[in-house]
């Protein structure tokens, strides 16, 4: 074993929590190691890093051939929905966020709303829900609200100042203002208007113009799911590079972190073991030792699996595993919706996350004190292979992508739906699937409570109608995970059984109780209190709006408090 | 690597597939996709080349873990581009068969299938923006 330089905290995981985290503490003057257990495709090593150009307009790379990883022939998931299922369901992708140097903020298209103010207090503004362990954050919007300020610049975010009338209060104006509508967008949002919906921009960390000596997005069509080719997306390289610029961040990909090392009083991290995936067949074992901080931010998913490993965190550890419980509401129009250009997404309504009397009479009738839903997402975007495959072989093929009802006639709601959390639910170890360097694969057990599913049935009426007025000759509706017949699923969605939502939150909950959560309200572990966790794993609740800026806020939160600085 | 009339038997299995796909290049792209590890690098991810301002690079390295997965992958396509070649393709090669010719016909160019962007042509899809082309190699 090789033992590398000492820095003052060594970070496992480059995306956005982990590159934020990175970014704060090299500000404040600290040397940081970050380890990345994927690829590099992101940005170069040495000075003055610029973006390495791996990225084009390229299906078969980027969704076809694991370019961003992981590959699940070396890093096998599994799933199952509950212990009924047995060990488990299925063995391949679950959930796979990109393995790669900047995470999963390379291949999202960067949709980056703040949660509302209610979403931090859930349980205390809407009280209990039997089954399900809704509690309050311990962290405040108030408290958060600098730091998505400051994450908001860092990764550059083009968005509508004053145009969602639910937003949460902001201390200043968006960086940018907001990108290129799609026409698809008009449509739904002018439909969504008239049904006495809210739809607004998206707040969206792709530049509207040049910024941070990155250019302007193009519109090339190939966002969500793909990296930018010119790098119009901020979210995590702009916060990478000021990091790896101050000449204190090293950056090491392919370093897969398995052990995280302690002091002899074993209530002490000295820093990490890591193989060096450089090497092969045999590779190299090698630590870093870090005097002040382990700081893990390897995604709800990986951190987990790594604490399980350790046996660090406590039983609650990969407990409380959320998704976005997610509804697809489609509509077929006549002709071209336009979603071959432009951003994924460029509309969002917030309208289901509101408490209305409408709401709460569908929750009564479902037999739930209150309902949820998501924001929902005006969205376009699937590439032709995609498509291609989800028809069938032969001549009714050519048929089906001539018409292309699936692809260039549609457009569609994604509702990301509030998923409440509950003990069975989880991110553990699987008793017998390895990954390739013999560690035991992460295993997701999951299925919706009634909540959810309840929810949904309220959205899909309301936006299959707002479909047929904004032009859809018809609307139709699927949800992830399926519900009804596991086998029909399994041979028939292009989704699959396991969730396909890479919203994945909660393994490693906040709390102010060390007996009911995982880190306390400065992320650090109760057990070993110099071991931060910033990423995902800490959220408390699911809200319906897409984590990443909230990860990335509460990061800069945590790595501000560990720094000893101020936002 | 197919000789006829071995290369006649793929074409009609991929054509079966996606009609059409033999003459947009599908048994190319298969070849190609087959015999990707013999070159160096690795001609399975292709990189921005002659569009980036600054060259970039043509194929983008494997790292060593991905060759292996990748080597374990096309061994198996081997298999089954065999019962193909020799007639007696099994009921399960159908899956491979449908997603290779889905990828030559509406995949990048870059990969040895769409020849001349005809695939996105006959479906209207407008041609990617990075790069504006590929050269073929």
């Amino acid at each position: 074993m090789t033992t590398t330089d000492d820095c003052d905290v060594v970070i496992v995981g480059s995306g956005p929590g982990g590159a934020t985290a990175a970014e704060v503490l090299t500000a404040a003057g600290w040397h940081v190691v970050v380890l990345e257990k994927g690829r590099n495709h992101l940005v170069a090593l040495d000075p003055p890093h610029e973006p390495l150009r791996h990225f084009s307009n390229d299906e078969i790379a980027q969704t076809r051939r694991h370019l961003l990883g992981p590959d699940p022939i070396l890093e096998p998931r599994t799933y199952r929905r509950s212990e009924a299922d047995g060990d488990r369901l299925l063995i391949g992708e679950v959930n796979n966020l990109p393995s790669t140097v900047g995470g999963g903020g390379v291949h999202a298209d960067a949709k980056l709303p703040r949660f509302r103010e209610e979403d931090f207090h859930l349980r205390s503004a809407r009280g209990p829900v039997e089954g399900a362990a809704v509690e309050d954050w311990p962290v405040q919007y108030d408290e958060l609200e600098p730091h998505y300020a400051a994450v908001e610049r860092s990764f550059g975010v083009a968005g509508e100042d004053g145009a969602n009338p639910f937003a949460a209060w902001r201390s200043g104006t968006f960086p940018m203002p907001p990108g290129d509508d799609m026409p698809g967008a008009l449509a739904s949002a002018a439909a969504a208007e008239r049904a006495g919906l809210h739809p607004y921009r998206a707040p969206t960390g792709v530049n509207s113009v040049a910024y941070d000596g990155r250019p302007a997005c193009a519109d090339c069509g190939f966002c969500g799911g793909y990296g930018c080719p010119i790098h119009a997306k901020g979210e995590p390289l702009a916060a990478l590079q000021r990091a790896l610029r101050t000449g204190r961040c090293d950056l090491r990909p392919d370093a897969y972190v398995t052990d995280i090392v302690l002091d002899t009083s074993g209530r002490r991290a000295t820093g990490v073991r890591y193989l060096d995936l450089t090497g092969h067949p045999d590779p190299a074992v090698r630590e870093v030792r870090a005097s002040r901080a382990v700081v893990l931010a390897a995604g709800a998913f990986e951190t987990p699996r790594l604490l399980l490993q350790n046996r660090l965190g406590g039983d609650l550890v990969g407990r409380f595993l959320t998704y976005h419980f997610q509804t697809f509401v489609v509509g077929i129009f006549p002709g071209s919706t336009g979603g071959e250009r432009g951003r994924s997404v460029t509309h969002l309504h917030d309208d289901l996350m509101i408490d209305t009397p409408e709401l709460r009479a569908a929750a009564a009738a479902a037999g739930l004190p209150w309902l949820r839903g998501g924001v929902v997402e005006h969205g376009s975007r699937e590439g032709p292979i995609g498509e291609a495959l989800t028809y069938p072989a032969g001549k009714a093929h050519l048929r089906a992508m001539t018409d292309s009802a699936l692809r260039r006639r549609l457009w569609a709601f994604t509702v990301q739906g509030e998923d409440l959390a509950q003990t069975g639910n989880r991110v553990d170890l699987d008793p017998t699937v390895r990954d390739v360097w013999g560690r035991p694969a992460g295993r997701v057990t999951y299925r919706p409570h009634r909540h959810e599913l309840a929810a949904s049935a309220y959205a899909i009426p309301i936006h299959e109608a707002v479909m047929l007025d904004a032009g859809a000759q018809a609307a139709f509706s699927a949800t992830s995970p399926p519900q009804g017949d596991l086998d029909l699923h399994a041979e028939s969605s292009p989704l699959g059984i396991a969730p396909s939502s890479r919203h994945v939150m909660g393994t490693a909950r906040m709390g102010r109780d060390r007996a009911t959560s995982v880190v306390s309200p400065e992320q650090r572990l109760w057990d070993v209190d110099n071991v931060l966790v910033c990423d995902a794993s800490v959220f408390v609740t699911s809200s319906g709006y897409n984590p990443t800026l909230t990860l990335s806020a509460l990061a800069h939160r945590a790595a501000t408090l560990l720094a000893g600085t101020s936002e | 690597m197919f000789e006829e009339p071995q290369a006649a038997l793929v074409a009609a299995a991929l054509d079966e597939q996606v009609p059409g796909a033999a003459a947009l290049g599908a048994v190319r792209y298969v070849e190609r996709l087959l015999t990707a590890l013999d070159h160096d690098p690795p001609r399975l991810w292709a990189g921005v080349g002659p569009w980036a301002a600054d060259g970039g690079p043509e194929w983008i390295p494997l790292g060593p873990w991905e060759r292996d997965a990748w080597q374990q992958r096309i061994d198996g396509w081997r298999a089954v581009y065999g019962r193909v070649a020799r007639g007696d393709a099994e009921p399960g090669d159908a899956a491979v068969l449908h997603a290779h010719a889905c990828e030559a016909v509406y995949g990048d160019p870059a990969y040895g299938g769409n020849l001349g962007a005809g695939g996105w042509q006959r479906i209207e899809f407008p041609h990617p923006l990075f790069p504006p082309r590929r050269v073929d190699q």
